[in-house]
């Protein structure tokens, strides 16, 4: 009986630790090289970019923190409120909220000084998946990859082969693993998972009481890019400084 | 009846062959999921891509028996791939199904070897490549000692052996072809390649099977495969250069020759620069520098100075800033100057050092009308002089960053700097007295030269705690400089006022011989600890101590032992400063709220002998306390919007030059005397600023103010005798104030095409001195307004045009009459066209204007610069250049200031018209087409 008894908390724990592996939260750390990212500039010469590397190549990097909540239900995405020298800025905006049951997606976006709330159906972004496998945070994840043909980005996503959830950071989503790891454009910005906290969600993938921005819809704001995109090249300034890359 | 059953079996095999043909439109795939022991892999992860470009069309897991299943999925070719923790990514190439079920039966993948898994994925955290059953694994983070050849890095590899004479094998076979970034490096040995290339080179290396070379001739695969390792290179190791040289000839003997040359991988830097000209280009401009500085050009900033506000003196910067030209446009000169910069940068370690020389010859011809009032009218000074100097530096720097761990980080720099100058100036002035008589007139003929020495350390540490947030640093550091000089100076004085012969001439012919030393050293801490989330509490404590020492030995000029004691004295000064202060910070999302208090102390002693060695004739020594409050608040309320308000009460130390009780009677008609009992000056300090940056219409706003009340202000008392001499003596003041204000507006007309800036200054001043013992207040309203307009309609065609306009209206209470406006406008416009390929023309017009009503004076000066440049040979290497400056051969030097109880303005002579004709090979080519935005990313 005793045995039996075992035996029963044993399973019981086991579907309980399986319950868990796909529910939780991981910490991101989000670092973006500036040199980089010039690579993607088409306006600047080789020269440019060679000087610029050669004088701001290791002072160039900006890293940020930021969390995903996730489970089979959906996901939060949003930065983690740090301050660590006493000193703290306005944070943009950016909380992205995923819903796996409904399909549907409600992002809160600052673009260009205003505050959006992009709503619409879920789109499963088109993935490629290769053949590489790495380390990410202590998973073996693969690869996979997309292009932003509006931002001019190829994504390289690592998804865990053992973390059974379609959750993903920033806007990405709808992998056969969570990802764990994007990196965009060879580098230029990459957005790891430092931690992983396997838990049960309580109330964090709820929305606050009340969501402040004008309601637009996933194309306009791609729109929205685009247009900021191709001014900025016109002008010859890179566009990702005052839009997110 | 044979036919009808012939035509019978035709449609039934038709009909049969129909039913074949006809697949099911949707169908299901499923399979069950082992390793190669048949053992059941529950979970694994399946997907269906699409064989052309792998994309994923749908997935999902086996179920814990292994089991998997997609329903009604489109009866098309797929790519199966089966992923699981610990084993090879499994790939299958299924094609459409004639039956409604795919049943794939067991499909069994194989392990990852453990070896492989753990020290390549787990370890190294290096990704691994998969093709087919071959794997191509990626190894950049395999960690050998530094200057470890790729055979080193080899061994360290699972999977492949090296013997002891270097032979490879992989995965049990021999290896036969190592290549480098895919070509045969170093003929067919593959050793010659693993034993000679440096490991720290090797960004990836990949095994794999190739077709033997006798297959990839004759094109008919004998099935022998080859194990071939290809070694990729670093894509940032590979190595660089770039650089440039530039000859000049023109008009007038105007030569210019100029030069820089950088090599760099992706840890170091070596850069060398040179210049030589003719034509007043004192040092290389910035985007030189920054080239010639690399990745240490932003690293000046070091600050150990803790703590709000000012206080004490700014720690010593010393760099090799002496390249940068810093011509303030008066005179000729000629340059001549160059350096080495080495920089060294890993994860932890930034090592910058550099050797810098410059030297500049200046001749200087210049006339200045001063007129200074008095409580009963006013006298001028009209000047012409003319001036030769010389200077050179050697200057060597080192700056060191080091991490020590992940917690301490250590800054240390050190700054070596040589130099020596003289100057021989002749000038003649004029006094005329409230009569415009000619009242006297002196001839000046001084000479002076001085050698000077210095050298200046910091260091700088920083740890951070386990707790986020507390953190605490240290600094200190010391400054050595010494120098030495002699004055020569003669005049000879005419009065022409004075009755008596023997008043009427005057002559002075003295020596002075300078030394002064100097020590200062200064210590600072400072520690941050979080009180909450949202509150950090702060203290830091300063101290310097600076020493001076001054010795001033005046002698007669044409009796050389003949010493003025009056003239002479040695002097020794010592300021101690220390402030302790404490803070409380609040920040909540972009609200940040500081409010502090800190007490100082200033010891100042000072010690006068009439000698070095000599008896003490005077002693002086006081302390000066203040408690000091600071606030300062930022709001962020919205993105691109910051407003910014502080206050604060500064307190500065009396500078050197103005406590040494020595006399300056380098002009016998403006003697200036130093004064011991100079008290720090304080100021109150209000400022306030706005920007607010609209993304979406490009438009931006900017307004800053800044208020100043100062006590013990150190203010220039005068006092003018008959004979017109004027005596000047430091004193402290209280009542001075200014208050500054800008507005600054920046918006585009036509989007992309055309920007608008607009920008409106306000600065007040109010000033008190003493003359001849009556106070002066001098209060000065400057306005001043820009409007700029930068229009590029096309790629090819870049114009800015700009205007400008200010009055600065001076009143003096001594003397109201003499208020009066200083005015000056001016008028730019700069175009660049590229008006055939490769082929620019640059053009600026600058029109300026200067009056003044009380003294007449009016005078524009137009300054028109067009110049032609081409883009010759492959990649645009070599730039031909024709250029013409000043073409009207108008420009001179003019600088209108009123202050105090004077006004003047001052003309200068300086390079005018001139045409160049200068090549400039570039190593990596010219830019082919015209910058919008400058050099910045």
């Amino acid at each position: 009986m005793k045995k039996m008894t075992l035996i029963i908390l044993l399973l019981a724990f086991g579907v309980w630790a399986k319950a868990q592996k796909n529910e939780g939260e991981v910490t991101f750390k989000r670092t973006t090289s500036w040199t980089k990212m010039n690579d993607q500039m088409t306006f600047l010469s080789k020269q440019q970019k060679e000087k610029n590397a050669y004088m701001f190549g290791n002072i160039d990097i900006s890293t940020q923190t930021y969390t995903l909540f996730f489970s089979p239900k959906g996901s939060k995405y949003e930065e983690k409120e740090e301050n660590t020298n006493g000193y703290s800025w306005r944070k943009e905006q950016f909380v992205i909220y995923r819903d796996f049951e409904n399909e549907t997606l409600t992002d809160v976006i600052d673009f260009l000084g205003k505050t959006y709330i992009v709503e619409d159906s879920l789109e499963r972004p088109q993935w490629k998946i290769l053949n590489d496998i790495k380390d990410v945070a202590g998973h073996i994840c693969m690869k996979a990859q997309i292009k932003d043909p509006i931002k001019n980005q190829v994504i390289v996503a690592w998804f865990a082969q053992d973390i059974k959830a379609k959750a993903g950071p920033e806007r990405l989503w709808g992998l056969p693993g969570l990802i764990l790891e994007l990196d965009i454009n060879n580098g230029a910005c990459v957005i790891s998972a430092s931690k992983i906290e396997f838990k049960k969600l309580t109330t964090e993938l709820d929305f606050p009481k009340k969501l402040k921005g004008s309601k637009i819809k996933e194309v306009r704001y791609q729109q929205m890019i685009e247009k900021h995109v191709k001014d900025k090249f016109k002008e010859e300034v890179n566009p990702f400084w005052s839009i997110r890359y | 009846m044979n036919r009808i059953l012939v035509l019978l079996s035709v449609l039934l095999l038709l009909a049969i062959t129909q039913l074949y043909a006809q697949n099911p439109t949707r169908i299901s795939i499923k399979g069950i999921v082992q390793d190669t022991n048949s053992a059941v892999l529950a979970d694994a992860t399946v997907m269906l891509l699409s064989p052309s470009d792998s994309s994923l069309v749908n997935f999902g897991n086996a179920n814990e028996k292994g089991v998997f299943e997609f329903r009604n999925v489109k009866n098309i070719p797929y790519l199966l791939k089966i992923s699981y923790v610990g084993f090879l990514p499994y790939q299958q190439h299924l094609t459409p199904s004639p039956t409604a079920i795919n049943d794939l039966g067991f499909i069994k993948i194989k392990p990852i070897s453990q070896e492989l898994l753990e020290i390549v994925v787990k370890t190294a955290k290096a990704p691994l490549s998969i093709k087919g059953d071959t794997i191509e694994y990626n190894a950049a983070s395999f960690k050998v000692p530094p200057g470890s050849t790729v055979e080193d890095l080899l061994r360290k590899l699972p999977g492949i052996e090296v013997d002891g004479s270097g032979n490879i094998k992989a995965q049990g076979n021999d290896v036969k072809k190592v290549t480098v970034d895919g070509k045969t490096f170093f003929g067919d040995d593959p050793k010659a390649a693993t034993k000679n290339l440096g490991a720290e080179t090797i960004s990836k290396i990949q095994v794999f099977n190739r077709k033997s070379d006798q297959a990839t001739i004759t094109g008919v695969d004998d099935g022998s495969k080859e194990k071939t390792i290809n070694l990729e290179l670093k894509e940032n190791f590979k190595k660089g250069e770039f650089g440039k040289i530039t000859g000049a000839v023109g008009t007038s003997d105007r030569g210019v020759l100029r030069g820089n040359y950088n090599r760099f991988n992706k840890k170091e830097q070596f850069s060398v620069i040179g210049y030589a000209n003719n034509i007043n280009e004192t040092g290389v401009n910035w985007s030189d520098y920054g080239e010639f500085k690399g990745n240490n050009t932003f690293s000046s900033f070091d600050n150990g100075d803790f703590g709000f506000g000012s206080g004490g003196d700014a720690f010593f910067i010393g760099g090799d800033d002496d390249l940068l030209s810093s011509f303030n446009g008066k005179g000729f000169t000629n340059n001549l100057g160059g350096g080495v910069n080495y920089n060294y940068t890993n994860d932890k370690t930034k090592l910058s050092t550099s050797y810098v020389y410059n030297q500049t010859k200046l001749n200087l011809d210049q006339n200045q009308n001063k007129r200074t009032f008095l409580q009963n009218g006013s006298f001028s000074t009209l000047d012409t002089s003319s001036t030769v100097s010389f200077r050179a530096n050697h200057s060597i720097s080192g700056r060191w960053e080091q991490m020590l761990d992940s917690t301490n980080t250590l800054i240390t720099k050190a700054n070596l700097r040589f130099s020596n100058s003289n100057s021989a100036v002749g000038t003649r002035q004029e006094y005329i007295n409230n009569n415009d008589a000619l009242q006297n007139r002196i001839n000046l003929n001084n000479s002076s030269n001085l050698n000077a020495y210095n050298l200046n350390g910091t260091a700088i540490f920083r740890h951070k705690f386990k707790k986020t947030g507390r953190v605490f640093a240290a600094s200190s550091s010391f400054v050595r400089s010494t120098t030495d000089g002699t004055d020569n100076i003669r005049s000879l004085t005419q009065f022409f006022e004075a009755s008596n012969p023997n008043d009427q001439i005057r002559a002075i012919a003295q020596l002075n011989q300078n030394a002064n030393r100097t020590l200062t050293l200064k210590a600072g801490l400072n520690y941050l600890e979080p009180l909450s989330k949202r509150f950090f509490w702060e203290n830091f404590y300063n101290f310097s101590n600076n020493q001076q020492n001054v010795g001033r030995d005046a002698y007669n000029g044409l009796i050389e032992t003949q010493r003025y004691d009056s003239l002479s004295t040695y002097y020794e000064n010592q300021i101690t400063y220390n402030r302790f202060g404490t803070g409380l910070r609040f920040n909540k999302k972009g609200i940040n709220l500081s409010l502090g208090v800190a007490a100082l102390r200033y010891d100042l002693t000072g010690k006068v002998y009439p000698t070095e060695g000599g008896n003490l004739t005077t002693q002086i020594s006081k302390q000066y306390d203040a408690i000091v409050p600071n606030f300062t608040a930022t709001f962020n309320p919205q993105q691109s919007t910051y407003i910014r308000f502080g206050y604060g009460i500064n307190v500065n130390a009396p500078s050197i030059s103005a406590l040494q009780p020595v006399i300056q009677n380098t002009n016998p008609f403006y003697i200036t005397e130093g004064n011991q009992n100079l008290n720090p000056t304080k100021s109150h300090d209000v400022n306030l600023s706005i920007s607010r940056f609209n993304q979406s219409n490009f438009t931006s706003i900017n307004l800053w103010m800044n208020y100043n009340y100062y006590l013990n202000q150190v203010v220039y008392n005068q006092t003018v005798d008959a004979n017109l001499v004027t005596r000047t003596r430091p004193e402290n003041m209280s009542g001075a104030e200014s208050f500054r204000t800008n507005l600054y507006s920046s918006f585009p007309i036509i989007k992309t095409k055309w920007t608008t800036n607009l920008s409106v200054n306000y600065n007040l001043s109010n000033t008190p001195t003493l003359v001849n013992s009556v106070l002066n207040t001098t209060n000065s309203n400057a306005y001043s307004a820009n409007i700029g307009f930068s229009i590029t309609p096309s790629d090819k065609i870049f114009v800015t045009l700009g205007g400008n306009y200010s009055i600065n209206n001076i009143k003096y209470s001594i003397e109201t009459r003499q208020n009066q406006n200083i005015i000056s406008k001016g008028l730019n416009i700069d175009a660049k066209w590229s008006f055939i390929k490769k082929t620019f023309l640059e053009s600026s017009f600058n029109y300026t204007g200067y009056e003044n009503d009380r003294f007449n004076f009016s005078q524009n000066i137009p300054i028109l610069n067009i110049s032609v440049r081409r883009l010759l040979m492959k990649d645009n290497r070599l730039e031909a250049r024709l250029a013409a400056f000043d073409v009207f051969n108008k420009r001179q030097a003019i600088t209108q200031t009123g202050s105090q109880n004077f006004v003047t303005y001052q003309q200068a002579f300086t390079l005018a018209r001139y045409f160049m004709l200068s090549l400039t090979y570039n190593v990596r080519g010219h830019d082919a087409k015209l910058k919008k935005n400058g050099n910045m990313f």
